[in-house]
């Protein structure tokens, strides 16, 4: 494979995993803890876009808009169901953390029960891919990157340009300073799952679109999406963007990588070409998460 | 007779379980290791067991003494990083790492045989008894060995060195500060809780006889994180008590599967949302499980 189509499969990934780490990467930022349950509301979002479209007959940009909106105000349910009370008992942070994890299991076999085990395709029609600076893209990969850089830019807008973001920077340097200037830090936290849920769907959505719509989905993408939060210094909104880029190339130039020629020490035996497994693809951001927490757990931009 | 074996079925079951879910209190609950990738423990036991014995011919014992070791080994690889990461990084760790064992385990079919798992797995002493009476055997050697983990992983926590664990689980820099090297406990505190959860994975293997990578989904984990929260953490008779909760209610909703008009996906889907709210309701309502742990105090 040449390398303009290595990158360009690697910013399509790199964009659909930046909108779920970004969601993550903020709670973990507000509220301290691991939110295992985070690809699972994404999954569930993705369900709902599909039945939306195919039930109800509406517009597929449309039911993913009207999803991540029902999916935000689950998530806002489930924080002031479960979080909420813990944080009132100022339970340990892994009580949170291991709360997610229960969550996480009940809502994806919710969604497995409600749409059954079955592999869903959105009604989209497959067309020709087209090549762009010789790489061929489907339309669909093409509005993916548009999109994940679009919601990027809306992202930077809300933290900059909106008083939702001004707060919510303000709870994120100094909670107890926030809530002493007068800041209703409980209602930016409903707030914070909101836009957490929304983008999650939104990125959710468009793997499901690329690939295939499945209720284990959630577990197969939490890895990838806690390594690029990880990588890009988790809390950090931007390094989250720029670790799942890093994340989505690097997947894509590792699998595409032909380690023949170290085997073959140099040239000296013939060895037809050696590649890693498609298999160990889920693998590939696992070590990179390793390598990263055990060289530089601060990630590339640093925690903010 | 069907009700009988289910009976014995279900008793051994319970039993694998409680090792598995006491490797994983001893992790949680008194060193306070959060452990997401507790299955990797189980499926290296259960693997390293069976291909022993399959493919090199080993016997029976060596292949569980094996299993043991090997599962000990992955504990204190994964015990190393728990040096410098947080306790949340490690947890994420673990859960990747649990998934890549199974991956392994998956793609490297020319040891593992892949997705086809491997097959006719023999039973210890299966030899000297009947087939009706076997499973009641491996029922007697499952509760013994049961009995055995209970009796060393008790006299581990009533001594010094459970005292330093519970330590790093309550005050870790407080612990640090009294020159204890909390490094190598909880290097020591996963290799134990290896060895036991591997035995159990060797057990589950000679008694079912076929594993395959999909016995060892991450949902096990969740399992059996499910039974120490239930049955209560820091205390050994709250994760068998547990184990038989989850174990109890898995198997039940089994059995009145023909009486609700569900299909069987639809069952298991019900079945772990269940647990998961379980999961939630327990952490909210009752954090501490139903056996509180007893703790000391010091006059």
């Amino acid at each position: 494979m040449d390398f303009s189509q290595i990158l360009a499969n690697g910013l399509v990934r790199g964009a659909e995993l930046s909108l779920l780490a970004i969601g993550l990467t903020m709670v973990y930022d507000i509220l301290g803890f691991a939110n295992f349950a985070h690809t699972d509301y994404a999954v569930l979002g993705a369900f709902l876009a599909y039945s939306f479209s195919q039930a109800l007959g509406l517009n597929l940009l449309f039911s993913v808009i009207l999803a991540a909106a029902v999916t935000g105000l689950i998530g806002i349910g489930v924080d002031k169901a479960i979080f909420k009370p813990l944080r009132r008992k100022e339970a340990k942070l892994v009580i949170s953390m291991v709360c997610s994890l229960g969550i996480a299991i009940a809502l994806r076999n919710v969604v497995r029960l409600i749409w059954t085990s079955h592999t869903k395709r959105y009604a989209i029609p497959v067309l020709k891919p087209i090549e762009i600076l010789g790489a061929r893209l489907t339309l669909i990969q093409i509005g993916i990157v548009l999109t994940g850089f679009l919601f990027m830019i809306l992202f930077h807008l809300l933290l900059h340009r909106t008083k939702f973001g001004k707060v919510l920077r303000a709870i994120s340097d100094n909670k107890e300073l926030a809530s002493a200037c007068a800041i209703d830090s409980e209602k930016m936290i409903q707030w914070m799952w909101f836009v957490a849920c929304v983008y999650g769907v939104i990125g959710g959505t468009m793997i499901a679109m690329e690939h295939l719509l499945y209720p284990r989905l959630g577990f197969d993408i939490i890895i990838p999406v806690f390594c690029a939060a990880i990588l890009g210094g988790i809390g950090n909104p931007y390094g989250a963007m720029l670790g799942a880029l890093t994340l989505g190339l690097t997947e894509n130039i590792v699998l595409s990588l032909d380690f023949s020629y170290l085997v073959s020490l140099g040239g000296l035996f013939d060895v037809g070409p050696i590649q890693i497994s498609t298999g160990y693809k889920p693998a590939i951001g696992f070590v990179i998460l390793v390598a990263v927490l055990l060289l530089k757990p601060t990630g590339i931009l640093g925690r903010k | 007779m069907p009700l009988v074996n289910f009976l014995i079925y279900l008793l051994t079951m319970i039993g694998i379980y409680s090792l598995l879910a006491m490797s994983l209190n001893f992790q949680v609950g008194f060193t306070g290791l959060i452990n997401f990738g507790q299955v990797a423990f189980f499926l290296i036991g259960a693997y390293t067991s069976s291909l022993l014995v399959t493919k090199a011919g080993a016997p029976l014992a060596l292949g569980f003494l094996g299993g043991m070791a090997l599962s000990g080994l992955f504990g204190y690889i994964i015990s190393i990083p728990t040096k410098s990461l947080k306790a949340d990084y490690w947890a994420i760790a673990t859960l990747a790492g649990g998934e890549v064992v199974r991956l392994i385990a998956l793609n490297e079919g020319w040891l593992t045989e892949g997705p086809f798992g491997v097959m006719s797995i023999p039973q210890p002493l299966r030899w000297l008894f009947s087939r009706d009476t076997y499973p009641l055997f491996y029922l007697f050697l499952v509760v013994a060995l049961v009995a055995v983990a209970y009796l060393v992983l008790s006299l581990l926590t009533n001594s010094p060195f459970g005292r330093n664990l519970k330590a790093i689980r309550d005050e870790e820099d407080l612990c640090l500060s009294l020159g204890k090297n909390t490094r190598k406990l909880k290097l020591q505190a996963m290799v134990v809780a290896g060895m036991v959860a591997g035995l159990g994975g060797a057990l589950f293997a000679h008694y079912i006889t076929y594993i395959s990578p999909e016995n060892f989904r991450p949902i096990e984990t969740f399992l059996m994180w499910a039974m120490i929260i239930v049955g209560g953490r820091g205390n050994h008779l709250g994760a068998i008590l547990g184990a038989v909760v989850i174990q109890l209610f898995n198997v039940s909703t089994r059995f009145i599967g023909g009486y609700v008009p569900l299909g069987a996906d639809s069952m298991a889907a019900l079945r772990m949302v269940i647990i998961g709210v379980l999961i939630v309701l327990f952490l909210l309502y009752a954090p501490e499980g139903l056996v509180k742990e007893k703790k000391k105090v010091y006059h």
